[in-house]
């Protein structure tokens, strides 16, 4: 192994083993777990249907619980290394701090997907428990695209870390990703029929914050439709990638700029 | 040879001069005692030495190199002041970390780490986590990963607070042992009898400023004087007839 992967390895174990001592990410993934599985086998009253809105149920939990556990996770990767100094030993060691900042994300990455891989193997089971329908495309595009938001809300919540508090910055990131998650699709629409600044500003919006809606497939899922293209699947995995690129490059330079 | 070397540095955190105009120089195994009273400046004299952050004024330089480029760090081994650790942690883990990050083989890490905590004297305690470990029991952690990766220069700061006395001996002991292998030590104290035991030189700071710098001998001098007279002279201010 090269030395950099050394280091990459090192501080991804870091971030992870944090993940697994710190408890309260635990819980989440087990409550997640033991919230999912029995909405495989829960047939209310009979109603015909009922069962498309457990589905929708169930992914809205999956959605939320993997947003809580990668902002979770990211969100508190540098705070606490500043507050208890740990950094100092951290950076005295050989490693530049773009490998820390690297090393850190991916570990946080590898965290944030893992659970993201066991929460999709659950609602699979469920899914092909209730319909029949095991593991088809449209839940590994579904799955895909998931994995691309987690890329993006690990990359924003990172940066974040890096200029706000824990709290801060689970706030504005939380809020941003339901808000884009709401009304990213509508936001054209609204910057139109605002007034001059109120159209600028969401003018602004709508170019800076991440369309995290993109990344969205629940419906199709729920209602069996067919699956996307893969070309769109691609793009909108590109854009995902380009913009936790760019909070990457910032939350690089803000590091390499920031005085200990 | 110089391991070390500050020439002209200043550095200030606003209004503040945290260190005015330094120039000092530390000799291939030598043991460099770097001596103030809180606040005056040898922290941050550490955090140039590795590289956290640029000097205002003038160049640090460590082994020939710019510190602030991971290379040239390969070869420092740091103990900060106080035990800033990961608490989720135990022993092995940190070492493993630390171990990575130096770019160390599982196999050298494994090695290191064992010779090492028995070393400090951790063996009992390497497999709970840090946030268990008393004061002392974390300088020696934090003496366990300076030396890891067995660098040529260590950077010591204040590494006898905390230490019992029977840690203490065996520490100045380790730092001796250090020297006799060609090692390089630079450490800050407010401890002036554990300097006068096993410096070669002594720097005294004061303000940011180095107002004394002299070999133990120097010291020694006419029998008249030791280590804490000077630099209660020097405190209040009458250096007068010191080089």
């Amino acid at each position: 192994m090269s030395r950099c992967v050394r280091q990459l390895w090192a501080l991804s174990v870091l971030s992870v083993l944090e993940l697994y001592r710190r408890k309260d990410l635990i819980v989440v993934f087990v409550l997640a777990s033991v919230i999912l599985l029995p909405l495989a086998f829960f047939a209310p009253f009979g109603v015909s249907g009922a069962g498309r809105y457990m589905n929708e149920v169930a992914l809205l939990l999956v959605w939320l619980f993997s947003a809580v556990i990668g902002l979770g996770v990211s969100a508190r990767l540098f705070p606490p290394e500043f507050e208890s100094r740990t950094v100092f030993p951290l950076l005295a060691k050989p490693v530049g701090r773009g490998t820390v900042l690297a090393g850190k994300y991916l570990g946080a990455l590898a965290a944030s997907l893992s659970a993201l891989a066991v929460f999709y193997l659950a609602y699979g089971v469920l899914a092909g428990v209730r319909q029949g329908v095991w593991f088809g495309v449209v839940l590994w595009q579904a799955f895909l695209l998931h994995a691309g938001f987690i890329v993006v809300l690990t990359a924003l919540g990172l940066l974040g870390s890096l200029v706000l508090t824990a709290s801060a910055n689970l706030t504005f990131c939380g809020l941003l990703t339901v808000g884009m998650l709401a009304f990213g699709q509508r936001l054209p629409a609204l910057a139109q029929a605002q007034p001059a600044p109120g159209r600028w500003v969401l003018g602004v919006i709508q170019w800076v914050a991440p369309h995290l809606e993109f990344f969205d497939l629940r419906q199709r899922l729920v209602h069996d439709w067919p699956p996307v293209g893969w070309g769109v699947c691609l793009m909108v995995l590109a854009y995902g990638m380009a913009y936790a690129g760019v909070c990457l490059a910032l939350a690089a330079w803000v590091l390499r700029r920031r005085r200990f | 040879m110089e391991v070390v070397s500050l020439a002209g540095v200043s550095k200030a955190f606003g209004s503040v001069r945290a260190v005015n105009g330094l120039s000092l120089a530390v000799r291939e195994g030598e043991i460099l005692g770097f001596l103030g009273v809180n606040g005056a400046g040898k922290t941050t004299t550490i955090k140039l030495l590795l590289g956290f952050f640029p000097p205002d004024e003038g160049v640090v330089s460590v082994f020939g190199g710019d510190p602030r480029v991971a290379a040239t760090r390969r070869r420092i081994g740091y103990m900060p002041e106080t035990a800033y650790y990961y608490p989720y942690l135990n022993v092995r883990e940190l070492l493993a970390l630390y171990g990575g990050l130096c770019g160390m083989s599982a196999r050298e890490i494994r090695e290191r780490s064992e010779m090492l905590i028995e070393r400090v004297g951790l063996t009992d305690a390497a497999g709970r986590l840090l946030r268990t470990y008393s004061k002392g029991m974390l300088q020696r952690a934090g003496i366990a990963q300076a030396l890891l990766h067995d660098p040529d220069l260590l950077i010591l700061d204040e590494p006898f607070t905390g230490l019992d006395p029977l840690a203490r001996i065996q520490f100045r002991d380790l730092i001796l042992e250090l020297r006799r292998q060609g090692k390089t030590v630079f450490f800050s104290s407010h401890e002036l009898s554990e300097a006068e035991l096993i410096c070669d030189r002594v720097a005294i700071l004061k303000q940011g400023a180095q107002v004394w710098c002299g070999t133990m001998r120097e010291v020694a001098g006419d029998g008249q004087q030791n280590l804490e007279r000077i630099f209660l002279r020097i405190l209040k201010g009458d250096a007068g007839g010191m080089s």
